[in-house]
């Protein structure tokens, strides 16, 4: 992005150019990939225009200016539809920018499109969404993952530099993964969910989806730091991007929980960790063998709470204010027939098992259970990271799957197995791409730290990139 | 089955979702999975600790009374599926019956 | 007939007097056109996210000061879920698990005796929208309007302990919460526009018996007769119904006004599951011991300790002393006016009387403008009806009492050498009534100073005026 924003600064090329080039890529690509729901050409060219203006004025609103991104659709755009890719939201346009939508305004991005997502966020794959699968970019017989499948897809398949997406189980880093991109789900608090539709409020989180680690850092300081509107955002912290100085490596210690490793994982997934794992090894990093024993209990205390959240953020869909109205005999009907003509199976699934777990009779062996469990794990990470600077894992325990192969619920929501741990204790944690499978398929790392630890997470994921390398340099022709 | 239909039809009638037979059927059968699977959750041993809301800590910093813009009506009404003289329309409301 | 005892507990509900809403920076105006003060938040639309209101929090942790209860420097916010058109978001803001204020209690004097009202709890939560139904009540209407205005307007909700034991007291009880609730300043508690509202529980149990009887909710009190009307009809809808052995069904009942009965809502068996958890958007609340003592010493005297000053200090009898209380701007007038060095005694009768009526029509008046009146009678310059006069004047234009007292004239004749010459002129008039007088029939004195006080226009002083005739008549 560094190239690109010199190139927009010597003006050896516009905004708009870029803007086109991004289109025509969008244009070509997406009948088959479908990683947009909305594609606002209009608005993007008229804001490169506006930013060629500036340039021109030498009035660049910061040295990103210019530049276009994808939103994934569970974040208001005011103006442009957010559907949420639910049938309920087909035609919600909000009256109000998320807060990091606003920031990347504040520094002249131009919203390119709205990207697709499994509906509200629920689900691991895309297959969900209201608005058909998105493909995976390196094999379109497969799942991009999810739920940040479009956000995910559309950067690797070069429809767009970078883009944001939402995490709650793991539904940045699971389709980084699959696409072969970075993402990062930062420390719950850093980034502002206001504008960011729920789905689980405290679990829900923001971040970065982009080709490099420094495009992920870069992307990532431009939406950190407190929102007055966010009563969980926490206290005054901005994030500049490291200087990439190596030394820090010698003397690291990296976790290496075993719970993540062997049965169950595939052993090309696991062989492209333990090469990077020994690859930071051979730069004086040192391997600590940990035991996270509490991810056992990661994905059930996960769905408990997260199914009853979402029970609850969602049940404001009942047709009166916005969205979908079946009109009836009496609210009460009127309500039910709208939310059921506007929500999917998986969407209806969920508010079922958040509806049960919250109920009277079962909140105290479901619930409240759950949130126990959740202390638990908590402190058995950071315990961990007493004896630890940062802990690395595979994001996935395989490569992506085929569209349709996941056929049960339960199944689906293994895919959150290495993830969910991290939003249980609102830790930051990323994925870089480690390689390829023998089917050419992305292989992701996961690297999990310390509350505010992203600087750190940053600087090892830059070291596992050099080692295994980026693919793919949009504009190098220009130089 | 560790649930039993008139449960989900409850739960269906608390979450205001109108489901047809097969879907009852088939939410009975994934909550009853659900709930198997999440049996081992109830084995662990909690009796040490309190729940967590939120799993990093954080000051409630509150908001000064300063009354600030609100939308023009027109806005507000802008998405409604049903208006009428400035108000949301909704039918007939019947109180719930369980 | 079996004797019955009743027992009632309450829920009030409290509007708090901010100037923008509990969750968001909307204006609490009321009776603005419809859904003109909302915003994205208010109107629950997606990704919007609350923000506590710090001046509601202030002003509930007044209302648990004041109300003798324990402050709880953590409290935490809870979701509870229920559909209903007036509600945005389909779940209230509010406080369960852990409300900011717990155990206190409110004092009142019922028939002489002071008499104590348990508070379990308080806690703050937000407002819902207003429904204005098509037909003329909610279950015949084809449909219904939803103004959301008043969705997010903090409130507080007040839970007494089941210890009221007759419809009056409970009508006393909640005449004396409002009337603290304006004393501490957090609500302008208006019950008919709904910023006061009560919700009663009653049970009856066999007199004496110490087990309590199935209680039965009314709901919607919306005026302090409404609640002692229903809860007296709800002690004979039950007593007549264990006389005959029957059950009371447990159920939530609402005051038809009109009918003068109550009626059933819902039966509580089929009570709505709340699904009720903390609000993962709202940190718990963690507040600052020194800010709740800053507010601790902002509590202004209080109607029961304004009522024992009054008494005790001031020497007022109960019933002016209550008059004072209840009427607080009352109150102030007449601290002020003692203040100046005034008469208690007689400052008290000149507020509950002309001045009472005259105030409520044109609005009080400056208590230095008051004091000089008042100053004016005291000295005996005027009369207690030339005062009455000097008052109705007062309140219509600019002049001091003094000023008014020259401009008319009204001046009381003090000076016995000036009243001499009238007094003597009177008997001289009256020779015949003079003698009688003189031989024992002193009833004929008050004859004699009606005479002097008509010949005088009523500027004389009675009391001059009664002194001379005696010394004349002595002779
Ligand atoms: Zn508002």
């Amino acid at each position: 992005m560094r190239r690109l924003a010199h190139l927009l600064e010597t003006r050896q090329i516009s905004s708009t150019e870029v803007v086109e080039h991004y289109l025509a890529e969008i244009s070509k690509q997406e009948p088959v990939l479908n990683a947009f729901i909305t594609v606002d050409a209009e608005g993007a060219l008229a804001q490169a225009k506006a930013s060629d203006r500036r340039r021109r004025e030498g009035q660049a609103l910061s040295p990103w200016d210019g530049i276009p991104i994808a939103v994934k659709d569970n974040i208001s755009t005011k103006g442009l539809k957010t559907t949420c890719a639910s049938r309920f939201l087909a035609n919600y346009v909000p009256l109000f920018d998320a807060e990091v939508v606003s920031r990347l305004k504040d520094v002249g991005l131009s919203i390119i499109g709205k990207t697709n997502l499994d509906e509200f966020a629920m689900g691991s794959s895309t297959e969900y969404s209201a608005y058909g699968v998105t493909c995976n970019p390196h094999d379109h017989e497969r799942v991009s993952g999810g739920s940040s499948g479009g956000s995910a897809a559309a950067v690797a398949a070069g429809e767009v530099p970078w883009s944001l997406g939402t995490d709650t189980g793991g539904s940045i880093r699971q389709p980084a993964s699959f696409c072969g991109v970075v993402g990062l789900k930062p420390t719950y608090g850093w980034v502002s969910r206001y504008g960011v539709v729920a789905l689980a409020p405290s679990l829900d989180h923001v971040g970065p989806l982009a080709r490099t680690v420094e495009d992920a850092a870069l992307l990532f300081s431009l939406i950190a730091g407190p929102d007055p509107k966010d009563a969980t955002s926490s206290d005054a912290r901005e994030f500049s991007i490291p200087d990439w100085d190596e030394s820090f490596v010698k003397g690291l210690k990296i976790g290496v929980p075993e719970e993540f490793f062997g049965e169950g994982i595939s052993p090309e997934v696991e062989g492209a960790v333990r090469d990077c794992l020994n690859a930071l090894e051979g730069w004086g990093a040192e391997l600590v063998p940990i035991s996270l024993a509490t991810n056992e209990y990661a994905i059930d205390t996960y769905l408990t709470l997260v199914t009853a959240e979402a029970s609850s953020s969602l049940a404001r869909y009942d047709g009166v204010r916005y969205g979908v109205r079946i009109p009836a005999e009496d609210s009460n009907t009127m309500f039910a027939r709208s939310r059921s003509a506007g929500f999917g199976a998986e969407v209806k699934r969920r508010i079922m098992l958040g509806t049960y777990v919250l109920s009277a009779r079962q909140y105290g062996a479901y619930y409240e259970q759950a949130q126990k469990v959740r202390t638990l794990i908590r402190q058995d990470v950071l315990e961990a990271f007493k004896q630890v600077d940062v802990i690395i894992t595979p994001t996935t325990p395989s490569t992506a799957f085929r569209i349709g192969a996941k056929q049960s619920p339960l199944e689906m929501y293994l895919s959150d197995l290495f993830t969910a741990m991290a939003n249980l204790c609102g830790i930051p944690a990323l994925n870089v791409p480690c390689g390829r499978d023998s089917r050419g398929l992305p292989l992701g790392m996961q690297i999990m730290g310390g509350h505010f630890q992203e600087e750190l997470l940053f600087r090892v994921a830059r070291l596992v990139e050099n080692h295994v390398g980026v693919e793919g340099e949009v504009f190098s022709d220009k130089l | 089955m560790l649930i039993d239909r008139q449960e989900v039809m409850r739960m269906a009638r608390l979450a205001r979702l109108e489901l047809s037979d097969r879907e009852i059927d088939q939410y009975q059968k994934d909550l009853t999975s659900f709930l198997s699977s999440g049996q081992k959750l109830q084995q662990v041993d909690v009796s040490a600790v309190e729940g967590t809301s939120h799993a990093v800590a954080m000051t409630h910093e509150l908001r000064k009374d300063a009354v600030g813009e609100s939308l023009p009506q027109a806005e507000i009404l802008s998405a409604a599926p049903e208006a009428m003289d400035g108000f949301f329309k909704v039918p007939r409301i019947v109180e719930e019956q369980e | 007939m079996t004797s019955y005892d009743t027992v009632i507990g309450l829920e009030i509900h409290v509007a708090l007097m901010t100037e923008s809403k509990f969750l968001c920076s909307c204006k609490t105006t009321f009776g603005a056109p419809p859904n003109s003060q909302c915003c994205p938040v208010c109107l629950g639309l997606p990704g919007t996210l609350p923000l506590i209101n710090e001046k509601a929090v202030e002003y509930a942790t007044k209302a648990g000061l004041a109300l003798n209860c324990q402050i709880h420097f953590f409290s935490r916010f809870d979701r509870k879920n229920y559909f209903y058109p007036d509600l945005p978001k389909a779940f209230q803001i509010t406080q369960d698990a852990f409300p900011l204020c717990t155990d206190g209690f409110l004092e009142y004097y019922m028939d002489e005796q002071l008499v104590r009202t348990a508070i379990t709890r308080i806690h703050l939560e937000e407002e819902a929208g207003k429904l204005i139904h098509s037909g003329p009540t909610i279950v015949d209407s084809e449909y219904s309007l939803v103004d959301y205005n008043r969705a997010g307007i903090p409130l507080i909700e007040i839970v007494t302990a089941p210890d009221i034991h007759t419809p009056r007291q409970a009508r006393l009880f909640l005449e004396q919460l409002r009337l603290l609730m304006n004393y501490i300043g957090v609500s302008d508690t208006k019950m008919e526009e709904g910023s006061l509202r009560c919700d009663a529980n009653i049970s009856l149990k066999p007199a004496g018996s110490s087990v309590l009887g199935t209680k039965v909710e009314i709901k919607n009190l919306n005026s302090f007769r409404a609640l002692e009307k229903a809860l007296e009809y709800e002690e004979r809808r039950q007593s007549k119904l264990l006389d005959r052995g029957e059950a009371i069904r447990q159920e939530s009942r609402t005051w038809d006004e009109r009918a003068g009965r109550t009626i059933t809502m819902r039966s509580k068996g089929d009570a709505p599951d709340y699904r009720i958890f903390p609000e993962p958007d709202l940190p718990p609340l963690n507040l600052d011991p020194a800010w709740v003592s800053l507010i601790k010493v902002s509590v202004p005297e209080l109607p029961l300790e304004r009522l024992k000053r009054l008494e005790e200090e001031y020497g007022l009898s109960r019933y002016e002393a209550t008059f004072l209380v209840n009427y607080r701007d009352f109150g102030d007038l007449f601290f002020e006016l003692a203040e100046i060095g005034l008469e208690h005694k007689s400052i008290v009768n000149f507020l509950m009387g002309d001045y009472a009526r005259l105030a409520r029509e044109h609005g009080h008046m400056a208590a230095k403008r008051l004091a000089e009146l008042l100053q004016l009678q005291a000295e005996g310059r005027i009369s207690q009806n030339q005062a009455k006069a000097v008052l109705e004047e007062l309140f219509s234009c600019r002049l001091s009492a003094r000023e008014i007292v020259e401009k008319k004239g009204l001046e009381v004749v003090g000076d016995p050498a000036a009243l001499q010459p009238v007094v003597a002129e009177v008997l001289d008039g009256n020779r015949e009534l003079a003698a009688r007088y003189k031989n024992g029939e002193t009833k004929l004195l008050g004859f004699f100073v009606g005479q002097v006080m008509r010949a005088t226009q009523g500027k004389a002083d009675p009391e001059t005026v009664s002194q001379l005739l005696r010394d004349e008549l002595a002779d």
